[in-house]
């Protein structure tokens, strides 16, 4: 590497190790810890109102979730139909510690963030369980595992009282080092609180995937036969996949609890599952920035395509509820027009942008 | 011993459903390899286009089934012009994913409809009183059904042992570059394939819209338990997917007549399916009748 290490321009490898690195230049690194200073600081020079505040939240927990599905379905290559149900998993972790010991708990109330590590623990044991079937299997048939884990994690929380079967169940108002996070605060904090955890997992999962682990991953989805041969094992390799998106996913519905300060079951549908697939389809399968946009472009989609339904409702007085028929259609089409025409998604787009303005003036 | 035989009864009257409605998706998983995860709605579809074709339209039963059968033929075959044959070559997870999103957009249409909301039921147009067989009653809704299934899962296995379409897609099935080197059309075949899978998902859902009434929950969880059907059955054969279909039906009734009420528990029959499908995907993954050629990998 030559000695300027501020631009890309004129640098080349000269080590594999070079190439692994996750910052190439010093700029990157710098507009990197900008772009994060940033996010730390907007709130407080900009305060926005809860409403928008628990859409950013949201995001944001969708990123989490996100960034798992994709290490499945994008790094490892295996379709899961059942991430909601995975969240659901996190989500009632904290749901059964409100039930036994109350739902203002010291447990749940100061040693939270242990809280939600267990959830991320659950969420990953029964990942792992739905996929054993790997041990046995080709990849494909693990689809309809996930889907009928999705039907029967419906009907359990439907089915068991402990679970109030469906219906709410609250738990109670964290506490900060300053003492209980008041009602205004309270997703301002929980923004500061899932920002790092996706700092901290998103710069987690960048290094898995230059690891031993991660690159394992990579080569069992694109030929598992090849990688048996150099001596990974494809099974346990997409058993580790599955524990690892539901570990992200027990993260994410832990998190969801706590923002919504309750757990109920029409966050954990199967529509839920198709929603999550969109968003991994739409940011980019198999590229970690896609797990960024993918939740971002959605969720604005979502909030538009319910502001349009519901104009769209004052004009035509119908009976219906338009929302739930257009929810499901513009994902659908989202999902398949993305397939269609731009596989590789946002990713792609924002891939291109940034080889471009590297090169800058130069067109190539 | 006589509710034992009623139980019997009416699991191989769902039991014989489920197995026109799995043929459809063994069909287009056998000549593609794709998995449709869209089927459940192209079953609760046909049903709901036998409706307003009778009822609506006011056609008779008998033309409308027919009509919707032709309908939802088309209809299939469309969707695989317009969405999946552009995918061929693509990666075949990238097929399943766009059947899951062809899933969601079959869900929207259908919230759209007045079905995705409101119930409806078929008019009689059979005797109602049950007929009676030693103890053992039986509608005449469901006889008619069980007679239409049988009638059909016999049409297609002539059809694919006899007819010279059936053979080209059994050629497909077995190797796409060999029956391509011998003349026949790999996209026409995954076509019809959809097609058929169509016309019996049609057929299945009218059947079992006139029996249950129609609706979309219920019509969309019938079209689910598909998946525990075809994992059970093999998810290449077209007789496990007939024997699954009905050993299907047969658990579902009894559970729902033996287990719910005791110990508590209710709405077994929803769940058991999906259960057996995890047990089975993990101790016998090719099924009952599959072919053993599945990789270990």
């Amino acid at each position: 590497m030559s000695a300027n290490r501020w631009l890309a321009t004129g640098n080349f490898f000269t080590t594999y190790r070079e190439e692994q690195r996750i910052f190439q230049t010093h700029l990157d690194r710098l507009v990197f810890c900008v772009f994060i200073l940033a996010l730390f600081l907007w709130p407080m020079i900009i305060p926005l109102s809860n409403k928008y505040m628990l859409v950013i939240d949201n995001i944001l927990i969708a990123i989490v979730a996100i960034i798992g599905l994709n290490l499945l379905v994008g790094f490892a290559g295996l379709i899961s139909i059942g991430h909601a149900a995975f969240l659901g998993i996190g989500a009632y972790t904290v749901a059964s510690f409100s039930r036994v010991i109350g739902d203002n708990h010291l447990f749940l109330t100061h040693w939270w963030p242990v809280v939600i590590l267990i959830s991320g623990f659950m969420g990953a044991g029964f990942g792992a369980f739905v996929g054993l079937p790997a041990l046995r299997l080709k990849h494909l048939y693990l689809a309809i595992a996930t889907l009928s884990f999705q039907m029967i994690f419906q009907w359990v929380i439907n089915f068991m009282t402990f679970f109030n079967q469906g219906q709410t169940i609250f738990v109670g108002r964290v506490f900060w080092f300053t003492g209980k996070v008041a009602r205004r605060h309270h997703y301002v904090f929980w923004y500061y609180v899932i920002l790092v955890i996706v700092i901290a997992f998103g710069l987690g999962v960048r290094n898995l995937l230059r690891t031993k682990y991660g690159r394992a991953l990579v080569a069992v989805r694109d030929n598992d036969r090849a990688a048996d041969a150099m001596g990974m094992h494809p099974g346990l390799t997409k058993i580790f996949a599955f524990a690892l998106a539901g570990f992200f996913a027990g993260i994410a519905g832990a998190l969801h609890a706590y923002l919504y300060r309750g757990v109920g079951f029409e966050s954990f549908t199967l529509h839920q599952s198709i929603e999550y697939l969109a968003m991994a389809i739409v940011g980019g399968l198999g590229t970690l920035t896609g797990s960024f946009w993918g939740p971002v472009a959605i969720i604005m989609l979502d909030l538009k395509v319910e502001s349009l339904s519901e104009h769209a409702g004052q004009i035509f007085t119908s009976t219906m509820n338009l929302a739930t028929a257009m929810r499901p259609l513009t994902f659908g089409l989202v999902i398949v027009l993305f397939l269609m025409f731009e596989p590789r998604g946002i990713a792609n787009w924002w891939r291109i942008v940034k080889s471009y303005t590297k090169l800058w003036p130069f067109r190539y | 011993m006589t509710y034992f035989f009623q139980l019997v009864v009416s699991g191989i009257v769902v039991g014989s459903i489920y197995a026109l409605s799995a043929l459809g998706f063994v069909l287009i998983y056998k000549s593609s390899r794709v998995l449709n995860i869209a089927h459940g709605q192209i079953i609760a579809g046909g049903a709901f286009i036998t409706y307003a074709l009778t009822v609506w339209a006011g056609v008779p039963i008998v033309a409308a089934l027919v009509l919707s059968i032709v309908i939802t033929f088309f209809l299939a075959m469309s969707v695989e012009r317009g969405f999946l044959r552009r995918l061929i070559g693509e990666p075949i997870i990238s097929v399943i994913m766009v059947t899951i999103g062809l899933m969601s957009i079959l869900n929207g249409i259908i919230y759209l409809t007045p079905f995705g909301t409101e119930n409806y039921s078929f008019p009689t147009f059979l005797p109602a009183t049950p007929v009676s067989l030693g103890g053992v009653s039986i509608s005449w809704t469901q006889l008619v059904g069980v007679i239409i299934t049988v009638v059909m899962i016999g049409a297609f296995s002539w059809f694919f042992k006899k007819s010279t379409l059936g053979i080209s897609m059994r050629a497909v099935s077995d190797d796409q570059f060999a029956s391509m080197s011998i003349g026949i059309s790999v996209p026409r075949v995954f076509g019809l394939a959809w097609a058929m899978a169509g016309l019996s998902a049609a057929a299945a859902g009218s059947i079992i819209g006139n029996i249950t009434g129609l609706n979309f929950e219920t019509l969309h969880a019938f079209g689910i338990t598909v998946f525990p059907v075809v994992i059970l059955g093999g998810l290449d054969s077209i007789i496990g997917a007939v024997v699954a279909g009905i050993i299907m039906g047969l658990i579902q009734q009894f559970a729902s007549g033996y287990l719910d009420g005791n110990w508590g528990l209710y709405g077994t029959a929803e769940v058991l399916p999906y259960i057996i499908l995890l047990i089975i995907l993990l101790f016998k993954p090719h099924g009952l009748f599959g072919t053993h050629e599945i990789e270990r990998v």
